[in-house]
């Protein structure tokens, strides 16, 4: 135990510092991502096919699934919400109470990390893959980085984050509208009264951090995969083993964005 | 254009329409593009007052919390932004109340009684009514508590109540009995069969009396009863008083006569007075006479009192 006591904090501490440069080296580059993705030359002619390509192919197959699992999901829980209510006699609560579990806290961060587990992770992957290809035959020159940086990263970023966005939209629509056809079935009557509640909701103060969360959401679950994959410290971790390390980073950053968000909101 | 563009295209167009649309429809129902006036209410105690809360009318949310102020006497101006076209059911006459329920939240509310009475105007000051449950729960419990140990001290065994209770199921019994309410009046056997022996009596007495009744209406009503000879009586009585009046007429005269008579004497009195100041006269002269007759006469007297 004594003998061992010596080295253990230093490797500690070389260990914490080694991840705060990597962190710090992450985060440099995806600020760089994002200042090439605000960029308008990102956006030319030329490089359109490419970012289409991956808009479509990152949204397109996970939007329709994603809105049938979160209506299915939205529907359980309005349910149990609203008839739990309503058998404590507290009816005019039930559709605050569902907004805000629903469209407000659940759907950004299952919509984040449906986005990060079905494209950004499984495409940082694959960039990291052909970055260790290239690495190793050498065939590229750094005088094509940049470029490969802005016609293969940049728009798998930008995906993911329209992806994120696209989801979070259409699911919080659809899982307003499911609670209004369970609460009030399918007439027009109840629609001023619901919507009176959904503004009393949609405070001014809440909808900026609903908004933020979000925008903070997409742009980690965009960001921080192609972050790690490209401007990350080359690791000889297998794919799947890379995959789980990003995951599990990517987890940590929602969760602090979660935490945030929900400080803002509860204890303002 | 190729088909992949167009997909994408359509996609950033469908998520553009969905945050456009759903920030447009929350700006809606927080009534940005509706015009809206003021309305101050100020209170004691803004516990439970949130802002976004509903001012309600009727159970018809019409207007909505904009803000919770202290006020520079130390009160509480809640402000309060009412739709334009929700305002006319404010009126000056209007009663805001503040309602603290045991369980949810807490409500403001508007009642107008009289709806003709001129609208709210932009800015109004109103004082609001608190209704706090949870303020007078200590003195309800505290009630309710008393209440309940009355009630245990009249339900008692032994109480008042229960022995009131038992004396009326025995008065019940006696009621249904062969007594019935005459038993449990008068309280023993003997003195209701008492009552019936006076009843029967009775009974005797007003069958004779009617006998009676027939008899006496024989009596006074029959062929020869008092009543027919009353008539012949009264029709005597009518001719006496017929010779009466005659008599007296005649008296009547007889007394005219008298009045001449009694007349015809005071004009003799009346003579009399004459005559005899005539005599008095008559008689002053003779005194006189007298009078000088002895002055001269030599008998005279000397009636002269002679001084020394």
């Amino acid at each position: 135990m004594v003998v061992l006591a010596g080295p253990t904090p230093q490797r500690l501490a070389t260990l914490i510092a080694r991840r705060i440069a990597s962190w710090w080296q992450v985060t440099l580059f995806g600020g760089a991502l994002l200042v090439l993705a605000l960029s308008p030359s990102t956006y030319t002619r030329r490089r359109r096919p490419a970012l289409a390509r991956h808009l479509v192919l990152d949204t397109g197959p996970n939007l329709a699934w994603f809105t049938l699992l979160s209506a299915l999901i939205s529907l359980v829980l309005i349910r149990i919400v609203v008839v739990t209510a309503f058998s404590y006699g507290l009816s005019q609560f039930a559709v605050q109470m569902v907004v805000r579990v629903l469209v407000l806290e659940l759907i950004p961060t299952t919509g984040a990390l449906f986005v990060a587990l079905r494209c950004t992770i499984p495409r940082g992957a694959e960039l990291a893959e052909w970055r260790l290809v290239r690495h190793r035959s050498g065939a590229l020159a750094e005088a094509r980085g940049a470029d490969a940086v802005r016609e293969e990263v940049v728009p798998r970023a930008v995906a993911g984050i329209f992806a994120v966005w696209t989801l979070v939209a259409v699911s919080g629509v659809v899982a307003l509208v499911v609670a209004y056809l369970v609460v009030y079935g399918f007439a027009l009557g109840g629609l001023a009264a619901y919507t009176r509640t959904v503004g009393q909701v949609f405070e001014p103060d809440v909808s900026t951090i609903f908004v933020l969360k979000t925008l903070f959401l997409s742009l980690a679950v965009g960001v921080i995969p192609m972050a790690w994959a490209w401007g990350g410290p080359p690791t000889r971790h297998s794919a799947a083993g890379r995959e789980l390390q990003v995951l599990v980073r990517l987890f940590v950053v929602i969760l602090l964005i979660e935490v945030a968000s929900l400080m803002g909101s509860y204890y303002g | 254009m190729p088909y992949l563009a167009v997909k994408a295209i359509a996609l950033i167009a469908l998520m553009l329409l969905l945050v456009v649309g759903t920030a447009l429809y929350v700006m809606v129902a927080r009534g940005v593009f509706e015009p809206t006036q003021q309305l101050v209410l100020v209170t004691e105690d803004s516990e439970g007052v949130v802002t976004g809360m509903d001012l309600s009318f009727a159970g018809f949310p019409i207007g909505r919390v904009r803000r919770t102020e202290l006020g520079a006497e130390g009160n509480v101006r809640i402000l309060v932004d009412v739709p334009r076209r929700d305002a006319h059911w404010l009126r000056t006459t209007s009663v805001f109340t503040l309602v603290r329920s045991l369980v949810g939240s807490t409500a403001l509310r508007a009642y107008s009684g009289v709806l003709t009475d001129p609208p709210l105007p932009d800015g109004a000051v109103r004082p609001v009514l608190r209704g706090d449950a949870t303020a007078e729960l200590p003195q309800v419990v505290s009630a309710a508590k008393e209440l309940l140990t009355n009630l245990v001290t009249m339900t008692a065994a032994g109480s008042p109540l229960n022995e009131s209770l038992a004396t009326v199921q025995g008065v019940a019994k006696r009621l249904e009995g062969p007594g019935g309410a005459l038993g449990v009046l008068l309280g023993n056997d003997a003195e209701r069969q008492r009552i019936f022996t006076t009843l029967d009596r009775a009974n005797a007495l007003l069958a004779r009396l009617d006998a009676l009744a027939g008899k006496a209406d024989a009596q006074v009503f029959g062929a020869s009863g008092v009543m027919p000879e009353a008539r012949a009586t009264v029709v005597e009585l009518r001719g006496l008083l017929v010779d009466a009046r005659a008599s007296l007429k005649r008296v009547d005269a007889v007394l005219q006569d008298a009045q001449v008579v009694s007349a015809n004497a005071k004009n003799a009195t009346a003579d009399l007075g004459t005559l005899r100041a005539e005599v008095d006269t008559s008689l002053r002269k003779v005194e006189a006479l007298i009078d000088q007759v002895n002055r001269k006469w030599p008998f005279a007297r000397d009636t002269e009192v002679k001084l020394p």
